[in-house]
């Protein structure tokens, strides 16, 4: 018996890719607005609804919904910033009220996609709830076409996001108010809009993640939740300083989840995957006693961490 | 039904949970509101409470007892509790007895988790440690879902009917026990922040660094609130089970973490009474939500608890951004006044 099958590789390059899109916002919301969003388990979910609702209603090519969910979630994020955290910036909130403001709009956004679930059923008199529409994905290579359009997307998405921030006045601007927003205040950077544009990004890269997941795997008004301790998990494993970092925190947790528990699975005991969601719970726990700066915070030769 | 009954039914009821939420929100007051400990996973405790005891209560119950059987007392639970069930049903005292043992061991269940949390809460920044608990949360559901022998698997089990003695006066009096419980806790608690230890914690909360520099181990004080309000939580857990009679892995981070921090939010984060007046409104509020369900039924296009969802995320929202001291603020202790018996030096 082999050690790991292809299949497990595959799934486990999906899932990462989507778990690394979603740290990714986690990450950058992080950096500019210094509160850990748990509204993203909502983003994720809105964007898994977004396309599930347009292959009822428009079109049977579940792919279409990955622009929309980029531009409603991304919004939807806005939304968030503006009406929420803003104001309660401005109060100087603490960051503790701060992450509940966050939570109570996860809660909020939870109704409200339970409410167009039902929405779905009765008026279009479809099943709303354990979506999947791996059916309507294509093959390429005999292998599901989500595979290579996660791993895509997640290239595209970062070489996107690098160029902004490295070859743009808009990215120097952005990441000279992570750096330090009173400075750059100074130098006469608007902050509040640096700050709306970065819930924009990690807005629409959580949507994209969503809108994609229902081809993968089936979907729930509480997918999203679900997944927020991975999410989490890989951001911080990535280290919370450094954007990039979530990506190999999403590759990292993903191989630990899905690969280490399907070798533990077969060859130890197969009541394994009944704790899987424990894995990244422990990863988590683990690496903020153990290493708290996350592989990013981690010092390659004395003195020198990695950097942009 | 009369109508009488239907508003006793519904003010019983109601007390019974705003008995366990005061519980849930007086521990998390303590961590939250006086320590300025941001715990975010008070679900772990609860649950630790509410599973612990599920598990125990029936196994207890027939070695206790003394009942002589070969079946299982979680897979075959049904028929066990046919057997313990009339025996505490004949013997109020012994039901008593059981239900103090039981009372004591989700208390115990509940710090132990606190013991479990607070390794990272005294080492972590407040973000991270709030990402961690609330991450902690949920391996208990993992655990009661995967590892049948504690409750069960996914169907949960029953627990042995420790008020079945009082007949039809049962939930009365559960009620009655929980409300008593609560009361007293809540009065302990609100002694506990009026103690120079109380005031220690509010230091720690206001300023870490002074209250080291004068020689308060803030470890150990972190380390205690968090065991002391977890031990509540643990304590309602195990109360909530034995009122509604089972349990089940479904403990949601919604109704156990979120609400009791919507309670103390709405109450006034810190104050002690804020607490109470929190949990009441609260809970009063959600009630009545859920008792007029039925009449929204055919009208709306969706289940009516999702509005509930929405409405309640609304509300919080709108505490944090223009009421952020809650409806009950907290009082600013004159040190001057509050000078008695207790801080005179030996």
């Amino acid at each position: 018996m082999e050690l790991v099958t292809l299949s497990t590789i595959f799934g486990w390059l999906t899932y990462s890719a989507f778990l690394s899109l979603m740290a990714v916002g986690i990450t950058l919301l992080f950096r500019t607005t210094k509160v850990a969003n748990f509204a993203h388990a909502s983003f994720v979910t809105v964007g898994a609804y977004v396309t599930y609702t347009l292959t009822v209603t428009l079109s049977p090519n579940p792919y279409v919904g990955v622009p929309v969910a980029f531009v409603l979630v991304g919004v939807l994020a806005l939304l968030q910033f503006y009406a929420i955290l803003e104001p309660m910036r401005k109060r100087n909130s603490s960051t503790v009220m701060l992450m509940i403001a966050t939570l109570s709009f996860d809660i909020m956004m939870l109704g409200v996609v339970n409410i167009h679930a039902d929405y779905l059923t009765s008026t279009f008199a479809v099943p709303a709830r354990n979506i999947l529409l791996s059916e309507s994905d294509f093959k390429f290579m005999g292998q599901p076409g989500i595979l290579f359009v996660a791993l895509g997307t997640l290239a595209l998405c970062s070489a996107a996001l690098y160029m902004l921030l490295n070859f743009t006045t808009l990215g120097i601007a952005l990441r000279a108010s992570m750096e330090n927003s009173s400075l750059s205040e100074a130098i006469g950077i608007n902050v509040s809009k640096m700050l709306a544009i970065s819930w924009f990004i990690a807005g629409g890269l959580a949507g994209i993640a969503g809108s994609l997941i229902p081809m993968w795997t089936m979907v729930n008004p509480n997918t999203g939740t679900l997944l927020i301790a991975s999410m989490f998990c890989a951001s911080i494993v990535g280290g919370l300083e450094e954007i990039y970092g979530a990506i190999l925190g999403g590759f990292l947790l993903g191989l630990v989840d899905v690969v280490g528990t399907s070798i533990l699975a077969s060859h130890v005991a197969p009541w394994v995957t009944l704790y899987e969601p424990v894995i990244p719970l422990l990863v988590l726990s683990g690496t903020v006693i153990l290493a708290p700066r996350g592989l990013a915070g981690v010092h390659l030769r004395r003195g020198r961490s990695w950097h942009l | 039904m009369a109508l009488i009954d239907q508003v006793i039914l519904f003010v019983v009821d109601l007390l019974a949970l705003f008995a366990v939420y005061l519980i849930i929100s007086t521990g998390l007051n303590m961590q939250q509101g006086i320590t300025g400990i941001p715990n975010f996973g008070i679900l772990f405790a609860v649950a630790g409470g509410a599973y612990i005891t599920g598990g125990l209560s029936t196994r207890l119950a027939v070695i206790l007892l003394g009942i002589q059987t070969n079946l299982d007392p979680i897979s075959e639970n049904i028929a066990v509790l046919q057997l313990v069930n009339p025996i505490l049903r004949s013997q109020p005292p012994t039901a008593v007895v059981l239900l103090i043992l039981f009372l004591m061991i989700g208390g115990m269940a509940g710090a132990l988790m606190g013991l479990i949390s607070s390794a990272p809460a005294v080492r972590l920044r407040e973000d991270y440690l709030a990402i961690t608990l609330l991450a902690f949360g949920e391996i208990l559901n993992v655990v009661g879902i995967g590892y049948k022998p504690l409750i069960g698997g996914p169907i949960g089990v029953n627990v042995p009917d420790i008020f079945g003695w009082a007949g039809s006066y049962r939930f009365y009096l559960a009620t009655l026990v929980l409300l008593l419980v609560a009361i007293a806790i809540y009065a302990f608690a609100g002694y506990i922040i009026k103690t120079p230890f109380g005031r220690t914690l509010k230091a720690i909360r206001d300023n870490e660094i002074v209250a080291r520099s004068l020689g308060k181990n803030i470890t150990q004080y972190r380390t205690s609130v968090i065991l002391f309000g977890s031990l509540l939580c643990g304590m309602a857990g195990s109360l909530w089970v034995l009122y509604s009679g089972a349990v089940t892995p479904t403990y949601a981070r919604f109704d156990w973490t979120f609400l009791p921090w919507l309670m103390i939010l709405l109450g006034g984060i810190g104050s002690n009474r804020g607490v109470l007046v929190g949990s009441l409104t609260f809970v009063t509020l959600n009630k009545l939500i859920i008792y007029y369900k039925f009449e929204f039924v055919g009208i709306l296009p969706f289940d009516i608890v999702w509005l509930n969802y929405l409405l309640l995320g609304i509300i919080t929202i709108l505490i944090l951004i223009y009421r952020p001291e809650g409806i009950v603020q907290e009082k600013w202790t004159d040190p001057k006044q509050n000078l008695g018996a207790a801080d005179k030096p030996t």
